[in-house]
């Protein structure tokens, strides 16, 4: 799972938390070490040195809804190439992540573009993440401490909740984010998104837990933006595989154009 | 008692004096004119560059866009409005905005997308007549696009390029397509000039996938004289449950500049022209103390205080009249010469812009009836302004003191 979020990008909540974990925690707390540990144990859980996904996005947003089919690859923590199967209209278009740079490659007008800054916090693909989501979710570890601000029972289940602080010097647009996992199978639940007021901006939901690339995860991401409580944005994984064999070429901008 | 002839032969007198007092008023002048003329020009080119090439004098949107420019923040039924507009003797033209990323090679740049009809902008804005190279938009050219000077520069493109636009289609899905530049605009604006990004409005309803509505509406009266206000409460009649806005409104920035620019005018006029005053009165008053005796003799043979008063009156108006004359000639002539040939500050200052909107790097003067009936109508004021005190001090002379004054 975590390799396919990180994948994504997009799919950052879980997968930068998880690596967020690897991060040191507020060094008064005596939990801090506990908290990295757990964390980078979820973290090695999740997380695949390579891998390939089927997923599929619904949007629906106040002036539209829309579907798409994609297939995503991932290989370590900077590469992802994510290559859109349906509608008709977009098939083709592929995004790859490689370290800080987003090319996208556009089939209709045969081109490919490298993203700049001011386009970061553009929607992708019309969804509710931005590029920038794409871009930093696999810097978590760097721009965030993370320490665990729960443990225990509620709603009648164990739960872990982690807190992760943006560092004094990270350019991060968040304030804030929380992630609560189920506190056996480090199975995550949700994710809060504040702003940097500490407003809710984002939620993550976590549903749909199934076998997913050879063990229990959770199918589904449910991205609701705090201040348009009717619109989300929702990824169904409907396979997963992880460790599988990828080549570098795979990532590289003439891939890009490969059908 | 011949005023003139009198004044005349007085003036001719001393005539010394008389030539440097007029050629220090002319001088004044013919400045105080080249000066309006200057001002004149920049306000223009300032109020032109904001007005004709992008604002127009009135702009409708619908409510909430200014403030937040959303490409569903539509106004619905531009056909109709616009067809009101016209009716009400207006032109009018119908714009559309968005968002894109533009690229061309491996250089890609933010873009405000601007869809507008060639033909109903063409008589709202003049920005088609403003292309560094290259030609305007035709309707006949779909994928004809026209970008600003630092947009083309950014993405190093010229005239004949190919430029990809990405973006943000209203229906969620990916907007892209192939543009090819036709030309490139000269400074208009900053926004412009970084962003801009011309396109027909058919080609951004495609692109976009925007069937219908508009987000601006760009109004100009047809008669340019006519009251502003007035435009502006018929039109927002007509457009009624949007925002109608005045160019001052939109621009306010501008708006202040050039009314502060008549102001300074005038505090240049009255700067400059309070030491020609000075000049007119010290001469004058020289020429009263000296023909103290005269007046005296004037006034034992009958003439009285006013007709003495109306003479060194008279001999200021020969000299100021003349002063004008040269004024005129000599400051129409200069500020004729730099109406043609501008002033080339491209040197000094690159790119100079006010609230936004460039500047022209050279500077050209404008002769408009007041830039040269102002200096010349103050000159006067002034100067008969200056010679109360030497003519009312003539006026009052007792003859008999006088006879024996030496």
């Amino acid at each position: 799972m975590r390799s396919a979020l990180h994948r994504f990008g997009v799919l950052c909540a879980l997968g930068s938390c998880l690596c967020g974990g690897a991060a040191v925690a507020q060094p008064e707390d005596g939990q801090a070490e506990r908290a990295t540990q757990i964390l980078r144990e979820v973290d090695d859980l999740w997380r695949g040195s390579s891998s390939h996904a089927r997923v599929a996005m619904q949007v629906k947003t106040e002036h539209y809804t829309r579907n798409m089919k994609m297939e995503a690859w991932s290989k370590g923590k900077e590469e992802t190439l994510v290559r859109i199967v349906a509608p008709l209209k977009e098939k083709g278009t592929a995004t790859l992540k490689s370290g800080n740079n987003i090319f996208t490659y556009l089939p209709r007008t045969d081109r490919t573009i490298r993203l700049t800054s001011g386009m970061m916090l553009g929607s992708w693909m019309g969804s509710h993440f931005t590029n920038d989501d794409l871009v930093k979710e696999s810097r978590r570890e760097e721009d965030y401490d993370a320490y665990i601000s729960f443990e225990g029972e509620r709603d009648g289940r164990q739960l872990l909740e982690f807190t992760l602080l943006p560092k004094a010097d990270a350019a991060v647009v968040w304030g804030k984010l929380t992630l609560t996992v189920l506190a056996g199978s480090y199975i995550p639940l949700e994710e809060i998104y504040y702003d940097e007021d500490m407003q809710v901006a984002r939620t993550i939901t976590f549903s749909d837990v199934k076998p997913l690339g050879g063990r229990e995860r959770p199918a589904v991401l449910h991205v609701v933006p705090a201040d348009k409580p009717d619109e989300y944005t929702e990824l169904v994984y409907e396979s997963l595989q992880l460790d599988i064999q990828l080549s570098d070429a795979m990532f590289s901008l003439s891939s890009l154009r490969r059908r | 008692m011949n005023l003139l002839s009198l004044a005349l032969r007085n003036v001719m007198r001393n005539w010394h004096r008389t030539l440097v007092t007029t050629l220090a008023m002319a001088f004044a002048g013919i400045i105080m004119i080249l000066f309006a003329a200057l001002m004149e020009g920049l306000m223009q080119a300032s109020e032109r560059n904001a007005v004709a090439m992008n604002l127009g004098d009135i702009q409708i949107h619908a409510p909430g866009y200014r403030d937040d420019p959303d490409l569903y923040t539509r106004i619905e039924q531009p056909a109709a409005l616009l067809e009101s507009l016209r009716a009400a003797g207006f032109r009018a033209s119908a714009r559309l905005y968005g968002f894109g990323l533009a690229a061309s090679g491996s250089t890609s740049a933010g873009v405000q997308l601007r869809g507008i009809d060639p033909r109903a902008e063409a008589g709202v804005t003049q920005v088609h007549r403003h292309l560094l190279q290259g030609r305007w938009l035709d309707s006949g050219d779909r994928d004809g696009v026209v970008v600003g000077r630092k947009l083309a520069r950014t993405l190093g493109v010229v005239t004949g390029d190919e430029v990809v636009i990405v973006s943000q289609a209203s229906d969620g899905s990916i907007a892209d397509a192939l543009f090819r530049v036709r030309g490139v605009l000269k400074s208009v604006g900053e926004g412009v000039d970084r962003a801009g990004f011309y396109l027909l409005d058919t080609a951004f309803r495609d692109l976009m996938v925007l069937p219908q509505g508009a987000h601006e509406i760009a109004v100009l009266r047809a008669d340019r004289d006519t009251d502003l206000d007035a435009a502006t409460a018929e039109v927002a009649a007509l457009a009624t449950g949007y925002e109608t806005l005045d160019w001052r409104a939109l621009q306010p920035v501008i708006a202040r500049i050039l009314e502060l620019a008549d102001a300074q005018l005038v505090f240049m006029l009255l700067v400059v022209y309070v030491a020609v005053g000075m000049v007119v009165l010290n001469a004058m008053l020289m020429s009263v103390f000296e023909r103290i005796h005269e007046f005296g003799v004037m006034k034992a043979i009958g003439v009285t205080p006013w007709q003495i008063t109306a003479l060194v009156f008279m001999e200021t108006l020969v000299q100021v009249s003349v002063a004008c004359l040269l004024a005129l000639g000599l400051g129409w002539w200069s500020a004729r010469y730099f109406q043609l040939n501008g002033i080339d500050l491209s040197g000094i200052a690159s790119a100079a812009s006010i609230g936004g909107v460039a500047l022209d790097p050279v500077w050209y003067a404008r002769i408009t009836p007041d830039a040269l009936l102002l200096p010349v109508g103050f000159l006067l004021l002034i100067a008969l302004l200056a010679v109360i005190y030497p003519a009312v001090k003539a006026a009052v002379i007792r003859p008999v003191a006088a006879l024996h004054y030496r």
